[in-house]
């Protein structure tokens, strides 16, 4: 059989048409086998499709025809073209009483067709009465179409007799027919749930191979429940035994070796139900044993039930019997010539090093072998192990192979995925910063466009917040270090865009800190950056806001900025240009080079980036702005859930539950509008799923407005909006019964350095409030166990978890804005590091992950009390922070913090749209001012609605501000993964 | 489970394709053509097994093995043995050849749904269902003999392969 005959030899036998197809087919196949060119070959089967076209509805072609023609037209479409207008001949052909058509008939719609297509419902009634066939074979062919063709909603009609056939005469029936009920248990559990106790039942039929067939069934099952199926494992481990014991009739011999799939199969499934498990493991311990002593090393199949048994020695309780059987096995895989064994070892090594990670270096030579393998597959095995067995004393050899060989694949997919295992690990085991800064630089270098930007601003972080260590002059040497490395990267071409933004926003932050470099010359570097890729507007828009820091850090030391000519007309250019975030960012800069020292200081403050940042998220910094517009007569707003009669909500709870409900798809009916609903009804509100909240007219919620007592005005105030923005409110209508969240969390926030007013950050940095408040806490108890759990099975050193723990509690306590729980991180990270395992919330990186590209802009009317007496053009993130107390000299005040905030935070690139909608507004604001009075509200909506919800939107600028930077939105579930 | 076995000349050409999740024809040609890509990037003497998660998702793997001018492919996920597949694919062909009697590409082209019921017969649903070839072949022959015997006009002229047992 290995040896086939040659193309040529298969077309002379072919010309003698030998094959029992017409001589048209056999042409068919030939000309196509001739062509040359797609093209060619296109116009052959284009032709051939017309053929078919006319002679399948020739109602006079004899039915053996018909079904050549069938065949013609599969053999049409698994040539990729459309074949549709022949599906409904394949449907006739199965209700056909002959055998061969109708087998035919079947074969071609299970090729044809998938299970939702409308055709199906023809066949239902012959599959049901095929199934009722004398003739086991036309049995086994309705029931193959069963398996492929039978949906959740024609399951009903076909599962009676499936399960009668379980109980079938033929061996070949009951097996098909368990396989079909597997089937159904695949497509839509709960049509069968009831019938699961087949399995079971099956599982002691008379002949071994309708168990075998069981197996595949039962092991879904235990996958998605293994403890309802414990009762089992000395079920599973008794056939084991008298499979291995060669009890099974000599038919099931395979290769001389008693049925090994099914062997593998029940390995497969003791291995899952011994997972974790002490007692049930011990009584597979004796069994597995024999098995391996047993195995035949000569062919492949006994090659693979003994890989199987590592598998399962691997996953079930330790035993070190087994163990040390295990990894002689390993090493005879791993010495021998083929590769597939080569792969087997280095696979079962990566399983085993969980357990025992000594083994692993046992093998060191053999895994270097494989690395070095011009097997790509065995490769990415390799590395695979690599990445399961890095430790902080190997981190730098591993990643550098890595790196060295994602510099030389092609394969995007696996190169994005082999970059962020090199980030991960660095970021996990990287001996020094410097170390560090570089991997990450050449990760970039090469792969910058595959990471998730998500990495690129960690690496800021990162930075801009050393590595937690309380020794500053460490923090400054790294930064150093890396204005350094980036000065010397920042020539070269063809840099990926992330990894340019990283460079620009350091420069911007720390290239003139240290001294070394003079504020000219870096400015001239990122001028040149944003004159190299002119196409690129991000890159430009990072340039440009890192020369406002350089030049406002310059006039804060009382120097004066000397803007270079080429700065100059960079920035003049940008002015004019056409992203209106660019345009702003310019006006910004020009601005900033116009003001005096203590300005600056306040818009720019040093090293600002760190700072923590809270949000208002009832946006009560416009209580007096809206106190102001009801006093000129403007109407309240009234929250959503006044307007359908839930007066109170003003607990958390039922504020959660209350979101929770928004976002899923509701299937009750909606309640008709009550319009005569009494306003206080506050235990309804228990209740609040049922409720579906209905719009009343807006007399009404006036009425309502007065009649409750809804502490915050800002509600009030905005209500007034809803009348224009009825599509939104719902969106905005939510936060305003958070309304208590934000002032606890004032409370205990740290405050922004440069703030002359309490309340500094409010609208953009809002996650942190509430993090902080309350959501951060229950993460950190949910989820660390998980991590530790990861961190104990992925590497059972004791020195390797401890690395772990203790770098991302390095990474942690800045990023952490709670102040409390900051000194509480820190406290912890110098102490035992197990501690800091339950006390770290990993999921504050996660949290920080989600990328959003929007950031979102809370409040523009500080233009309208401003605008005349600055014409600064403001950036889109200017909170009020003067309370709303509405004069003006405060304002002035808050808007240079404000300034300062956006400045060191607003790198966001993408939020070009949403900085020019608020500029247009701020001169809308300006043109309505005597009009509605409050219009901040359908900007704000308008930002909103361009994030899934506000809440996420919100919480995730809160992460951009404090990182400094706007996700730029690819790959958001990379990062993810990586943490796991 | 399994999600497809693959039957391709090596030239790309699809000899046999069965997915056991539907996948559209337009979907099914691009996997053909990306698999093909990756089996013609292979070396020679290098293992049997490819990962496969950019085109198929997590942890799916395929194995391949050249018999004369077809590659033969298997595809499918981590409840299978990659070796085991191996095997399996080996006893596939085996029982081909016995059934065709020295099978060769244009037996797996002229007479593919004869090829799919022997596939059948191995897998059903994405599970293995019968692994030994002599079982398959005795079920297969039956099967021919009730279509010969249904099929009295004998359209098919018979086979060489066919007769010989």
């Amino acid at each position: 059989m290995e040896q086939l005959k040659t193309i040529g030899r298969e077309l002379a036998m072919g010309s003698q048409g030998g094959f029992g197809q017409s001589k048209e087919f056999l042409d068919l196949i030939k000309s196509i086998g001739e062509t040359r060119s797609k093209n060619e070959e296109d116009r052959i089967v284009l032709r051939e499709i017309e053929t078919l076209k006319t002679r399948l509805a020739n109602p006079n072609t004899p039915k053996f025809k018909l079904k050549e023609y069938l065949i013609r037209l599969l053999y049409v479409e698994m040539l990729g073209h459309d074949a549709s207008f022949g599906y409904i001949y394949a449907v006739k052909m199965t209700h056909d009483e002959n055998l061969l058509f109708k087998r035919t008939g079947y074969l071609a719609v299970t090729l044809f067709l998938n299970e939702d297509h409308d055709l199906i419902i023809l066949i239902v009634n012959t599959i049901q009465k095929d199934l009722r066939s004398d003739n086991y074979l036309v049995v086994c062919a309705a029931l193959n179409a069963v398996c492929r063709l039978i949906n959740e909603e024609t399951i009903p009609a076909v599962l009676p007799q499936v399960v009668e056939l379980l109980g079938h005469q033929k061996e070949a029936v009951r097996k098909k027919a368990v396989m079909a009920l597997h089937r159904f248990y695949q497509r839509a559990p709960g049509s069968v749930s009831h019938l699961i106790s087949n399995f079971r039942k099956r599982l002691s039929d008379s002949d071994p191979g309708v168990m075998g067939a069981t197996l595949c069934p039962l092991f879904d099952l235990i996958t998605t429940d293994v403890n309802a199926y414990k009762d089992l494992v000395i079920s599973f481990v008794n056939i084991l035994k008298q499979v291995a014991e060669r009890r099974l009739p000599k038919s099931f011999d395979y290769r001389q070796m008693p049925a090994p799939f099914i062997q593998i199969k029940l390995l497969k499934i003791l291995g899952l139900l011994g997972n974790g498990d002490k007692k049930a493991s011990e009584h597979m311990y004796t069994i597995v044993g024999d098995i391996m002593k047993k195995f035949d090393s000569t062919s492949n199949i006994g090659n693979a039930v003994l890989y199987e048994c590592i598998c399962c020695i691997s996953s079930i309780h330790p035993n070190p019997k087994l163990l040390e059987a295990a990894a002689d096995a390993i090493s005879k895989f791993l010495k021998s010539d083929s590769h597939n064994m080569k792969y087997l070892g280095i696979d079962a090594l990566g399983r085993l090093t969980k357990i025992s990670p000594e083994i692993a270096e046992q093998h060191q030579l053999a895994v270097i072998d494989c690395l070095e393998d011009p097997d790509d597959t065995l490769k990415r095995k390799t590395f695979e192990l690599l990445y399961k067995m890095t430790k902080s004393s190997n981190v730098e050899v591993i990643v550098n192979r890595m790196i060295d060989y994602m510099i030389n694949i092609n394969d995007n997919h696996y190169k994005t995925e082999i970059a962020s295992r090199c980030i991960e690990l660095a970021e996990q085991f990287a001996p020094s910063n410097q170390w560090f800064i570089q991997t990450m630089n050449k990760v970039f270098e090469h792969a910058g466009d595959l990471v998730n930007a998500k990495v690129a601003h960690n690496l800021m972080r990162l930075i801009a917040e050393g590595f937690g260590e309380d020794d500053d002059t460490a923090d400054s040497q790294l930064r150093s270090s890396a204005v350094e490395s980036y000065l010397h990267i920042i020539g070269e071409p063809k840099l990926p865009s992330a990894f340019l933004q990283v460079i620009c926003w350091i420069l911007g932050e720390y290239g003139t800190a240290d001294g070394k470099y003079s504020a000219s010359y870096i400015s001239g570097r990122l001028c040149d950056v944003a004159e190299a890729h002119s196409t690129d507007d991000i890159v430009k828009a990072y340039a440009v806001t890192a020369l406002g820091k350089i030049y406002s850090f310059e006039i804060a030391a009382g120097r004066k900025a000397e803007v270079l000519p080429e700065c100059e007309s960079l920035i003049e250019e940008l002015l004019a240009s056409h992203s209106t975030d660019l345009q702003q960012r310019a006006y910004e800069v020009q601005a900033i080079v116009g003001l005096d020292a203590h300005a600056v200081e306040n818009i720019m403050p040093m090293d600002a980036s760190c700072e923590d940042i809270e949000i208002d998220k009832s946006l009560s910094f416009l209580d007096g702005y809206i106190q102001q517009a009801i006093e000129k007569g403007a109407q309240p707003y009234v929250s959503e859930s006044e307007r359908s009669g839930m007066s109170n909500i003003s607990n958390f709870k039922s504020q959660e539950q209350h979101e929770s409900l928004m976002h899923s798809l509701r299937f009750e009916a909606y309640e008709l509008p009550k319009s005569s609903m009494a306003p206080h009804v506050p235990p309804v509100l228990a209740s609040s799923t049922e409720l579906v909240p209905v719009p009343n007219p807006y007399n009404h919620t006036e009425v309502h407005y007065s009649a409750t007592p809804m502490p915050s005005v800002s509600n009030a105030g905005s209500s007034e909006l809803k009348l224009r923005l009825d599509g939104v409110q719902k969106k905005w209508g939510r936060p305003s019964y958070s309304s208590p969240v934000p002032s606890t969390s004032n409370n205990d926030a740290p405050k922004i350095q440069n703030g002359t007013t309490q309340r500094d950050s409010v609208g953009s940095a809002n996650s942190k409030a509430r993090d902080v408040s309350y959501d951060s806490r229950k993460p950190q108890v949910e989820i660390s166990p998980e991590k530790q759990k990861l961190a104990a099975s992925l590497f059972g050193g004791p020195s390797k978890s401890d690395r772990r723990q203790s770098s991302s509690s390095q990474k942690v306590p800045k990023n952490n804005s709670h102040s409390a729980n900051k000194s509480h991180v820190e406290k912890t990270a110098t102490s035992d590091t197990v501690a800091v395992k339950t006390s770290q919330p990993p999921q504050d990186l996660l949290d920080l992950g989600e990328p959003t590209g929007t950031s979102i802009p809370p409040s523009l009317d500080p233009f309208k009390q401003l605008e005349g007496l600055l014409d600064l053009t403001q950036d889109s993130t200017t909170l009020n922070t003067g309370g709303g107390s509405g004069t003006d000299a405060p304002d002035i005040m808050s808007l240079y913090a404000d300034m300062s905030l956006s400045g060191q935070g607003n790198e966001n690139p993408l939020s070009t749209g949403n900085d020019s909608a608020s500029l247009l507004s701020g001169f809308s604001d300006a043109a309505n001012r005597n009009g509605h009075g409050v219009n901040t509200v359908p900007q704000l909506t308008q930002q909103l609605s361009k994030g899934q919800n506000h809440k996420d939107s919100l919480e995730k600028d809160a992460l951009v501000r404090q990182m400094g930077v706007t996700p730029s939105g690819q790959n958001p579930n990379l990062f993810k993964d990586l943490l796991g | 489970m399994i999600r497809g076995v693959i039957v391709m000349n090596d030239r790309g050409k699809p000899r046999l394709v069965k997915f056991y999740e539907f996948q559209p024809a337009e979907k099914q040609q691009e996997l053909i053509r990306s698999i093909y890509r990756v089996l013609c990037s292979r070396a020679e003497n290098v293992s049997n097994f490819v990962k496969v998660d950019s085109l198929f998702g997590q942890d799916v793997r395929l194995v391949y093995k050249t018999f004369a001018t077809l590659y033969f492919v298997f595809i499918f996920d981590s409840s299978e043995n990659e070796l085991a597949m191996l095997d399996l694919m080996q006893v596939f062909v085996e029982t081909l050849d016995k059934v065709f009697s020295n099978v060769c590409e244009l037996d797996v082209v002229f007479n593919f749904n004869k090829v799919h019921t022997i596939l059948e017969e191995f897998i059903l649903g994405g599970q293995v269902l019968e692994t030994n070839s002599s079982e398959v072949v005795k079920t297969v022959e039956e099967i021919l003999k009730m279509e010969r015997a249904a099929n009295s006009i004998k359209v098919v002229p018979s086979i060489p392969g066919w007769q010989g047992r």
